[in-house]
């Protein structure tokens, strides 16, 4: 039997897992795995023409239960996914290797259960990946849920209850999916993807809205998209430092991966379109649309209130999601191109972030934002990678999250709609504050005294961390060779693919060409550099040779300004944290509690005369019925 | 103060004509836009708003409030000094950066005005820093403080305000002034020997008893220099 390389990676990704499983307890286990990683990547690049076209690669293995055949293969669509989900995996495990891992030790944490946890989590998002039809993208779906509680959990404490959170939330989710296909299975006959594309064009309005209802329901959970994405920013922030870097990437990404296979490839946008809400002037494909930008602008302005700088990232990854989604659902080439680019965008800098912060925790014991400042001195290249990251993050030039935002904006106007544009802006001007208060608080202002001696992070973290950044650069100027794989998943999936050069987008309503940008942009700097430098010496003052209106300052006292940041402006919208998705929830878990307590009441009577007269009545019912 | 220093000597150096042409750029740039920090210490602030506003309106000359020291060109004293205020004057000073200006408005900043008798307040200003400019008046109106700015741009255009080297050259005599006032124990953040030294601008009067007093307490503040520390030793405990 010959193994296809799809065969391979599924291998070389089980093999990592049973490696972290048994010798997870032994020395250098962390670089022992990272090489591995390594390995898939190298079995992913020797894939990488799916990438640039539309040939899938199929596995070896299938099988055939009760007539409906399982299958796994590849396509554009699995390979871009898979390639950024292997790659954060192994620079999140290159980072966790030496250092941090001996003070994860050190603090109790479990190494083994770590190592073997986030190799669990590459394996079965790779089988969720690779799935062939629906029975299999189910399976991988659920597998991929418990991977991620086993992750989340192992922290302990509050890291535990949020990640029950967010398995009840997944389990419900899980459901949802789960009644979507026995729909599509009653409608289709078939689990297969070829058979439902065809069945798609027979179904009545009102299956397709369930349809649409139950999936996007079911995957929305997992990306976190309104009102079901309470579960995620405690849940990731509270995963031990790497693994929230690795989660952060793209564990969430998994919903919009099946949202784009099932709702976009299967059900097809244009099906979507066709659905109208009566008595509104609104369809369902606006409804998503909605739906997505509401989710960039509550969690943004979340983000900006968190005073954990872990909290604060981790809300944004639910708000950078709805760019993902809201670019998808426009659906023309330029706003496809531009949900799909930040998915990968939005990895490389996530994944920097959260490394940043898991540094300064390592350095400093805190991501209290209120008990940091300063540290730009002791920490320069943390600082370099955090400004990179949170310059891609609040999507500006020269980085690569300018780039698919840009896109999106451009796809919103050219498609008509400036309501949708007003309020996506509305949630990018929330992440420029916030990031603004995430590197302030930090690394710039007072150092304070305990923090003099605190040294940079350690090259086993800081090496990850700066190739994180060149990626985030080099995608930012360009944008050419990401979106290479982002058109051939745009073929896949049935959207109209983008046309694409190096440096951006060709269009005739205006095209991109970041080479253009950053060159202007870095001549501007070089202008700026050549006045700084020609105009003479220059001397560098300590903090406390400042000015505070003529008072002699001391270094007992903080003349940082870190908490209630933003003051003026929560004057102004403060009023609107009402936390009614808080409220939304705690109404439905008391419902249930009722509702449990009802039935245990039932239960726990033991009356014998009252369950035979009940089931009796329920057989005469049935029975005339 | 007068020193055989400021005596005025007409050097006839012959020097690069384009650099001439440039220097008179320079300094007709730097005269045409002046930030003020007006350290309203007296009476004399209130006459500030008329001219900075629409009626006087300084802007138009080039000139601007500004809130810090760093980007200050202008230190405006605007009335009797205290000793308690003097030092937070000294303090600012010594943080604007060069080239920098001290305008002494009203009387008091001349001779001590109506508070020559108090026992708290200093009389002469230029005992403490150079001044480069006097607006004598009590107060003097905005016309007066805006006729005086304009005789400093053009002291400033033509080369002549350089009071502020002076502080460098003769730090002694100012440091004699202030340690007279405050006591020997009397420091300030910003290290004026060091920063001599950086400018090059280190004259006969820059060290004497006074800064060697100064050196026996003083603690300088490095500033914190940016580091990777992965050379750095551990600190014992």
């Amino acid at each position: 039997m010959i193994l296809t390389s799809l065969d391979e990676l599924l291998l070389f990704s089980g093999a990592t897992l049973l490696v972290a499983l048994i010798l997870g307890r032994g020395l250098a286990v962390g670089w022992m795995v990272t090489i591995l990683y390594g390995g898939q990547l190298l079995v992913l690049i020797k894939m990488a023409a799916l990438g640039y076209s539309d040939a899938t690669i199929h596995a070896s293995i299938s099988f055939e239960i009760m007539g409906q055949s399982l299958s796994w293969r590849f396509d554009a669509l699995s390979w871009f996914f898979a390639l950024i989900t292997v790659a954060s995996a192994l620079l999140s495990s290159w980072f966790s290797c030496g250092e941090w891992e001996r003070s994860f030790k050190q603090q109790g944490g479990n190494v083994w259960l770590y190592h073997s946890a986030m190799a669990l989590n590459v394996f079965t998002m790779l089988i969720l990946l690779a799935s062939g039809d629906l029975l299999s993208l189910f399976i991988g779906w659920e597998l991929v849920s418990w991977a991620g509680f086993l992750l989340m959990a192992m922290a302990g404490g509050v890291a535990t209850r949020a990640a029950m959170r967010y398995i009840t939330y997944a389990m419900a989710g899980g459901m949802a999916v789960f009644g979507g296909i026995a729909l599509v299975y009653v409608a289709a006959g078939s689990l297969q993807y070829e058979a439902i594309l065809t069945a798609v064009d027979q179904m009545s309005t009102t299956q397709l809205w369930m349809l649409v209802v139950m999936f996007g329901g079911g995957f929305g959970v997992k990306m976190g998209l309104l009102p079901f994405h309470l579960w995620q920013a405690p849940a990731y922030a509270e995963t031990p430092g790497p693994g929230s870097a690795f989660l952060g990437a793209i564990s969430s990404r998994m919903g919009l991966f099946a949202i784009l296979l099932v709702l976009v490839k299967l059900f097809g946008i244009v099906n979507i379109d066709s659905l109208k809400i009566p008595f509104t002037l609104i369809d369902a494909r606006d409804l998503l649309a909605w739906i997505a930008v509401f989710t960039i602008i509550l969690p943004t302005f979340t983000a900006m209130n968190q005073n954990d700088a872990r909290h604060l990232l981790a809300w944004h990854g639910i708000g950078q999601g709805g760019y993902m989604l809201l670019g998808v659902v426009v659906a023309d080439a330029m706003g496809g191109a531009g949900g799909l680019l930040h998915i990968f965008n939005h990895a490389t800098y996530q994944a920097a972030l959260f490394m940043a912060v898991t540094a300064v925790i390592h350095r400093t014991g805190t991501s209290d934002l209120n008990k940091l400042g300063g540290l730009v001195v002791r920490m320069p290249l943390s600082f370099m990678v955090l400004l990179v990251g949170i310059i891609g993050l609040a999507g500006l030039p020269p980085m690569n999250g300018f780039v698919s935002k840009w896109l999106v904006y451009r796809s919103l106007l050219n498609e008509g709609m400036p309501l949708l544009f007003l309020a996506a802006v509305i949630g990018t001007l929330g992440t420029i504050l916030s990031v603004y208060k995430l590197i302030h608080n930090i690394f710039l202002g007072q150092l304070r005294i305990e923090h003099e001696q605190v040294k940079e992070a350690p090259w086993s973290m800081m090496v990850p961390m700066l190739i994180l950044a060149a990626i985030i650069f080099i995608t930012g100027m360009f944008p050419g060779i990401p979106l290479a794989w982002v058109a051939s998943v745009q073929e896949v999936v049935g959207l109209p693919a983008t046309d694409y050069t190096l440096g951006g987008v060709e269009s005739v309503s205006g095209s991109l060409d970041m080479i253009w940008v950053i060159g202007v942009l870095f001549a501007g700097f070089g202008i700026g550099a050549v006045i700084f430098y020609s105009a003479g010496r220059s001397k560098r003052v300590h903090q406390l040779d400042n000015y505070a209106g003529g008072h002699f300052l001391s270094a007992d006292v903080r003349y940082q300004y870190s908490d209630n940041f933003y003051a003026g402006l929560m004057h102004l919208i403060g009023g609107w944290y009402r936390s009614s998705f808080l409220w939304l929830e705690k109404s439905v878990t008391s419902l249930v509690d009722f509702l449990s307590l009802v039935m245990q009441g039932l239960y726990r009577r033991a009356n014998a005369e009252f369950y035979l007269l009940s089931t009796a009545l329920f057989v005469i019912a049935w029975v005339v019925i | 103060m007068s020193s055989i220093n400021q005596i005025p000597v007409i050097n006839a150096k012959r020097g690069n004509p384009l650099s001439k042409v440039f220097d008179e750029l320079v300094r007709f740039c730097r005269s045409r836009s002046l930030f003020i920090l007006h350290y309203c210490t007296g009476c004399g602030a209130i006459e500030l708003p008329p001219a900075m506003t629409s009626r006087f309106d300084m802007e138009r000359l080039g000139i601007q409030p500004m809130v810090s020291p760093r980007q200050a060109d202008i230190l405006l004293i605007t009335g009797y000094v205290s000793i308690k205020t003097l030092k937070r004057v000294i303090l600012t000073y010594e943080q604007m950066g060069s080239p920098k200006y001290v305008i002494g408005i009203c009387s008091c900043t001349v001779n001590g005005g109506m508070y020559w008798q108090s026992y708290a307040t200093a009389k002469k200003l230029d005992e403490y820093m150079p001044v480069d400019l006097y607006i004598a008046g009590c107060m003097p109106r905005p016309e007066a403080v805006i006729a005086g700015l304009q005789q400093l741009m053009d002291r400033i255009h033509s080369g002549e305000a350089n009071s502020w080297e002076d502080y460098f050259r003769n730090y002694d005599y100012y440091l004699g002034n202030q340690q007279k006032l405050f006591g020997d124990h009397w420091q300030t953040p910003t290290d004026i020997i060091t920063e001599a030294k950086h400018y090059n601008l280190m004259g006969e009067g820059t060290l004497g008893e006074h800064t060697r007093l100064l050196e026996q307490h003083q603690k300088p503040l490095e500033a914190l220099d940016m580091r990777l520390g992965h050379n750095l030793k551990e600190p014992t405990k």
